[in-house]
């Protein structure tokens, strides 16, 4: 961490201005179909960010400089802790309830394999991908889950270059589709908001906030109860999701990966003869 | 394929960008993330003074949480820690847990993300650009089929649990 760089004037002063500007557009709500989108300032917050990305448009330079750019990765770690404390607060008062919905919480940790169900089958089937679908559709793809990609087969091979695929994608667009779809099933009235909540604890900080952030918007009502489940989700997520990802999802995807590629089939019939 | 430097976060840089493992740098740095949360809170949340408190609670919430996080014998994300102790500070049997949890309302919760998606957006690198423009649309078709299988697989067993 370059401090020099950590530290620039204008960087800061540009988020403030940033973040005045998308509190003040405030939440826009758009009706879709049968549901509502809810839009929220931290996505504008995103887009201006993005906007002024010197990496993007070269004249940003003047602003920001490209060096500064490339160090600030550090602070979106530490800017994501206050909220995580704040998030936490939730929590403590809203711990009878919690622990009355424990074997809910706990269990939810396995839908994550969902992501199998849906996405595994697509890449393999349809958009007739190699084994760059392992890496990308066995977890939702968060630093704990590289670290076990780039343990097992390293970052360079086909699955580590799907999971970097889905990491870049997730930390460019993860947080606004949290937020996105969350905010409409929960306007389509299928699921109890508390699962979506729940559901909300899977992603990465920035994720999670957006994801509950757009259902509290949405059940104004129900606020405080449902940012204390999605905190508690979320840090179950933490202690428990890597060894699900580990111990249950991979050797999951590695299976059905199997049994559904056309190429691993015609490997496996080669082997036997 | 082309797979080039760009891919590679090795574990070094992971170890570096590990928030409790330069707490100093941290505790500055965190202080300018904190007046920008302050600040972005004006609008939704509440006036500097009255959600100053609050801010200061946050901020030794999370320095506590990297302190545990520096000394504990088994390693957890820096993230859990915070949540731990924030989660511990306002239980309710915990002194003072009443005024931690007043002084917490003044600061909005959304608005304490606003900045960090501001900074989200201004710190892609080049890199994660041409990864993107390299990987294409297959990968952007998949990663939201990831994001929508876990979510609403997620949903779906805490639906039927409840």
């Amino acid at each position: 961490m370059d401090l020099k760089l950590l530290l620039n004037w204008r960087l800061h002063l540009t988020v403030i201005l940033a973040s005045l500007l998308a509190e003040w557009i405030g939440i826009l709500r758009i009706p879709m179909g049968p549901g509502t989108l809810l839009l929220l300032p931290l996505f504008y917050a995103f887009i201006i960010g993005v906007l002024l990305n010197p990496h993007l448009f070269s004249g940003m330079n003047r602003i920001i400089p490209k060096s500064v750019s490339n160090a600030a990765g550090p602070l979106i770690l530490i800017a994501i802790l206050p909220f995580i404390a704040k998030f936490g607060s939730t929590i403590g008062p809203a711990i009878e309830q919690i622990i009355a919905a424990g074997p809910a919480l706990i269990l939810q940790e396995l839908g994550n394999l969902g992501t199998m169900l849906l996405a595994l089958p697509f890449a393999v089937l349809v958009l007739r991908m190699g084994r760059e679908t392992i890496g990308a559709t066995y977890s939702i793809a968060r630093e704990p889950n590289i670290a076990i990609i780039s343990d097992k087969y390293g970052l360079r091979s086909p699955e580590g270059i799907g999971i970097m695929g889905v990491y870049v994608v997730g930390t460019m667009f993860g947080t606004l589709y949290f937020a996105l779809m969350a905010g409409y099933l929960a306007s389509l009235d299928i699921f109890d908001v508390r699962a979506l909540a729940m559901a909300c604890g899977v992603g990465s900080g920035s994720m999670v906030a957006a994801c509950s952030g757009a259902l509290a918007e949405a059940m104004p009502g129900m606020r405080d109860e449902l940012l204390a489940f999605s905190g508690a989700s979320n840090l179950l997520t933490y202690a428990t999701g890597l060894y699900v990802s580990l111990f249950i999802a991979l050797p999951a995807a590695e299976w059905l990966y199997k049994r559904l590629s056309p190429t691993a089939l015609q490997e496996a019939r080669n082997e036997n003869l | 394929m082309k797979t080039s430097d760009t891919v590679t976060i090795d574990n070094e840089q992971l170890q570096e960008l590990r928030p409790e493992n330069q707490l100093g740098k941290t505790a500055l740095l965190l202080a300018v993330v904190c007046v920008a949360a302050w600040i972005a809170n004006i609008v939704n949340g509440a006036p500097l003074l009255q959600a100053l408190p609050g801010m200061i609670v946050l901020y030794a919430m999370v320095m506590l949480g990297l302190g545990i996080g520096r000394v504990a014998p088994f390693y957890l994300p820096s993230v859990a820690w915070v949540s731990l102790v924030s989660i511990l500070m306002t239980l309710p049997f915990f002194p003072g847990n009443g005024w931690i949890v007043e002084q917490l309302t003044h600061v909005n919760f959304l608005a304490v993300v606003t900045p960090v998606l501001a900074y989200a957006g201004l710190a892609l690198t080049g890199r994660e650009f041409t990864m993107f423009r390299q990987t294409g649309w297959k990968l952007v078709i998949v990663s939201l089929l990831v994001f929508t299988g876990t979510f609403v697989g997620s949903a779906v067993v805490a639906h039927l649990m409840l």
